[in-house]
């Protein structure tokens, strides 16, 4: 059981100042605030579609540990060409999967690979690498 | 099956360029992998070892030298397994926090840095630990042996990812690389790329065939098993369809090539099952949501843990254990790969048993069926009629072979279903098919035929018609009340107001119908018989493939308001299998529709389920995939919820007070580790799924 737990000197408590334990408790509630807000907050608004030749809306989309951007707003009713570039050699996000257009594509490294898709309705429209780890939404307004 | 919000633009490019890219892709990941993860288990090695006298709780050995235990030569063998084989964790982690994002990467680098980082100042100001009277540890083998079964766990996972395409990858090696062409009478190998439509393509005994085409010249037995999962040989002739990578058996012909490159048949099968494998189900939605915001409130819980350990203990190096283990034991991993994995394999081995599901919602609907409406014509039956009885009347003076000639003469003049029956029955028996002079042809719509043929009056017709025509039918009526009860259509023969025959015309039930009628009843389905034919006609169809709800005089355009019926009565999805053309409104009202497939035409858009072969034993099938899919996806969610509601209290110390346990921070790395990789092994056992066979013998 010995290197599965921590080595018996650990076990000791040790009395903290009072000012200590006030100061570390303030501290990580702050930390959990501000991690919380940083990862869950709103920030900002998705980034619109270009409007491209023939009515197509357009826009290119970085993937390097994740998208960039990630919250993408377009207009229904119009073609949206979306290119991927991918920089991130991991092979998480070699395939981008759009599940409600039962699309997928394959992005190669180094390269920028596009699709097209025909939003017809509003709505929020998530994509999201073969794992499901790294994500991104379309807006569809 | 609710249709999909949008529709995605059509492009037919070819799929085999993309999956072979991706398969080069993830190969190329595995390679990586494996180099990184050897030079970081050897150095890791090293460091455990090194710090092997400390885990002993402070033993000395005096065959380690002290240049090698102390915290330096520690700190240098460990940076490089967390900073070079791992550094993409932390990039990653970087480049994701930039974007206000967490994910797997986030907790791997956070939880093996800060257990880095508290070492590092253990090494450089030991004074500060031991000032407040703590042993100026060091556990950068933590850092180093997390990072490692991570590594291997996300090896093992990129190999079983790998495993998840295998059947998507054997269809595509179904296709043969060059094809033997005929141009200009001179016969020679090219790849197959290279042909075009048009190209007239020679296959020899034992080949397969490269792309899809009509039959030329010469004939054969081909099978068609690996695309369509029917089980025999189809016999093919000129001007017969033949499909690309089915496989030709003893004859020797030529075709004609129909499609080439994304439009044959094998490239469509490929797309579809790629396109199922790019939806999601619904459970899969719940999953996605939680995975959103899983991270963060892991790391909220991990710096919780460490404030009330030290608020606790007062001891700052045993909160920092509780807040690595806590965010190296999450595994949000596992929770996204539990469906897509188990989609991945079932539309795979879909496919490889001639089932091809159109998304995922498909499978998971068609496990959850508690009602399947069968339609008979197409499906139940062959869908073309056939002669089953030809009944001679004891006044009747022609020869068999005479009168079969007359009658395939007028009836040739019709392309009524059941006038084709009889002509090709004429054709069967081998009557005189030089066709004699037919006169005054007139067709009586609901009646019968009627014309004069070599000066002889002939009428082919129901018996009603000749009951109106005043005709003594005496000897006939038993006669056709005793077909009429085998549910056959009658046609009786005069010639020159002679009546000398009748024919017992039927759509022959498939072989099969009934046992798989009986496997769908064993899966606990209620089976409903959909017909347009009259109540006692259906009901004996019915009886013979086992059947007790009959729902009978159906027109064709009243299908679909049937299944909303059904619908609003039954609970549960009702499913629909249909012959895909004439249903085509009834499969998009089920639930599920299933449309049974010729072999050759996979663009049956209507359907959620595509049948390939046409052949009843797939409908159950499908149902038992579904099933064992729907199945395997929420034993992987539930195993993936459970490891990290359980493993993350442990791993806070929850369980500290109450025994004594304290979770290692490396135990809970290999936790996580192999927690992502059981998913995918899990859902890789339906690789293994065999569809039960039909039952041989089925009672009345």
């Amino acid at each position: 059981m010995i290197p599965f737990l921590a080595a018996a000197p650990l076990w000791r408590t040790i009395p903290q100042p009072p000012a200590v334990q006030v100061l570390v408790a303030v501290g990580g509630v702050a930390l959990i605030a501000a991690e919380l807000w940083w990862f869950l907050g709103r920030h900002g608004s998705g980034v619109a579609a270009a409007e491209g030749e023939q009515g197509v809306q357009e826009i290119t989309i970085t993937v390097e540990g994740g998208y960039s951007p990630s919250r993408i707003r377009a207009k229904a009713g119009r073609p949206l060409r979306l290119r991927f570039h991918r920089t991130d050699p991991s092979g998480c996000v070699a395939q981008v999967i759009f599940p409600d257009f039962h699309r997928s594509l394959e992005l190669p490294l180094g390269a920028t690979t596009s699709i097209e898709l025909l939003p017809d309705h509003p709505g929020v429209y998530p994509f999201h690498c073969g794992m499901n780890m790294v994500r991104g939404s379309l807006e569809v307004e | 099956m609710g249709t999909a919000p949008v529709s995605a633009c059509c492009h037919s490019e070819d799929p085999a360029a993309s999956v072979l890219g991706m398969e080069r892709e993830l190969a190329r990941e595995r390679t990586l992998l494996r180099r990184r993860l050897a030079v970081a288990a050897v150095l890791t090695g090293l460091v455990m070892l090194a710090s092997l006298p400390h885990m002993l709780g402070g033993v000395h050995l005096s065959w380690l030298p002290p240049w090698f235990t102390s915290p330096w030569s520690q700190m240098l063998l460990s940076s490089p397994v967390l900073f070079w084989c791992g550094r993409e964790f932390f990039t990653g982690a970087a480049a994701a926090f930039r974007r206000h994002s967490a994910d797997m990467n986030t907790l791997v680098a956070a939880g093996t840095g800060i257990a880095w980082l508290a070492s590092l100042v253990a090494t450089l100001f030991p004074g500060v630990l031991t000032a407040e009277g703590l042993p100026a540890d060091v556990y950068y083998e933590t850092a180093a042996v997390i990072l490692t079964l991570v590594l291997l766990g996300r090896l093992l996972e990129a190999r079983a990812r790998g495993q998840t395409s295998e059947a998507i990858r054997r269809l595509l090696q179904l296709q043969p690389p060059t094809a033997r062409v005929i141009r200009d009478g001179v016969a020679s190998s090219i790849p197959v790329s290279t042909v075009v439509v048009g190209d007239l393509l020679q296959v020899r005994p034992g080949e397969k065939l490269p792309l899809d085409g009509v039959v030329e010249e010469g004939s054969s037995w081909v099978e068609e098993a690996m695309l369509t999962g029917e089980p025999t040989p189809v016999a093919k002739g000129p001007g017969d369809p033949v499909i690309g990578a089915s496989m030709n058996r003893s004859g020797s012909f030529t075709f004609r090539v129909t499609r080439v490159g994304g439009d044959t048949v094998l490239a469509r099968i490929v797309e579809l099952v790629r396109q199922a494998q790019s939806s999601r189900t619904q459970v899969q939605r719940l999953a996605d949501q939680v995975v959103g915001w899983f991270v963060p409130v892991v790391i909220a819980i991990a710096i919780a843990a460490y404030v009330l350990w030290f608020l606790f203990s007062g001891n700052g190096v045993l909160a920092m254990l509780f807040l690595v283990s806590v965010l190296v034991i999450a595994c949000p991993c596992a929770l996204g790969l539990a469906t897509p994995t188990a989609i991945m394999v079932a539309s795979g081995k879909g496919a490889e048993n001639g089932l091809i599901f159109r998304s995922a919602e498909a499978l998971e609907t068609a496990g959850q069926l508690r009602t399947i409406v069968l339609d008979k014509t197409g499906t139940l039956t062959r869908g073309l009629p056939e002669v089953t009885d030809f009944e001679r009347l004891p006044g009747g003076v022609l020869p068999d072979l005479t009168l079969l000639a007359l009658v395939a003469a007028v009836e040739d003049r019709s392309e009524h279903p059941l006038a084709e029956a009889i002509v090709a029955y004429a054709h069967r028996r081998g009557a005189d098919v030089d066709p004699p002079a037919v006169e005054a042809f007139e067709a009586r719509a609901g009646r019968g035929l009627q014309a004069s043929v070599d000066g002889k009056e002939v009428r082919v017709g129901s018996p009603r018609w000749l009951a109106e025509a005043g005709m003594d039918t005496t000897d006939l009526d038993p006669l056709v009340d005793r077909l009429e009860r085998a549910a056959r259509s009658v046609a009786v023969v005069v010639v020159d107001g002679l009546i000398e025959a009748c024919f017992g015309i039927a759509d022959p039930i498939k072989p099969e119908a009934r046992s798989a009628v009986a496997a769908l009843r064993r899966l606990g389905l209620e089976v409903v018989l959909l017909s347009g034919d009259a109540r006692r006609t259906a009901e004996l169809v019915g009886a013979e493939v086992g059947i007790v709800r009959v729902i009978a005089e159906v027109r064709p355009g009243d299908k679909a308001t049937v299944v909303r019926q059904l619908q609003e009565q039954r609970t549960g999805p009702v499913a629909m299998v249909g012959d895909g053309v004439n249903d085509a409104p009834a499969l998009a009202q089920a639930d599920v529709g299933l449309a049974m497939g010729t072999g050759t035409d996979v663009a049956i858009a209507a359907s959620d389920i595509t049948l390939l072969s046409g052949h009843l034993g797939g409908v159950p099938a499908a149902i038992e995939l579904s099933r064992r899919t729907m199945a395997t996806i929420r034993q992987n969610l539930f195993f993936a919820f459970a490891y990290n509601v359980a493993g993350i209290p442990i791993a806070a110390g929850l369980l500290f007070p109450l025994t004594g346990w304290l979770l290692s921070p490396m135990l809970a790395g290999a936790a996580m580790a192999f927690s992502s990789v059981s998913v995918v092994t899990n859902a890789l056992r339906l690789r293994r799924f065999r569809p039960t066979p039909l039952p041989m013998e089925v009672p009345a």
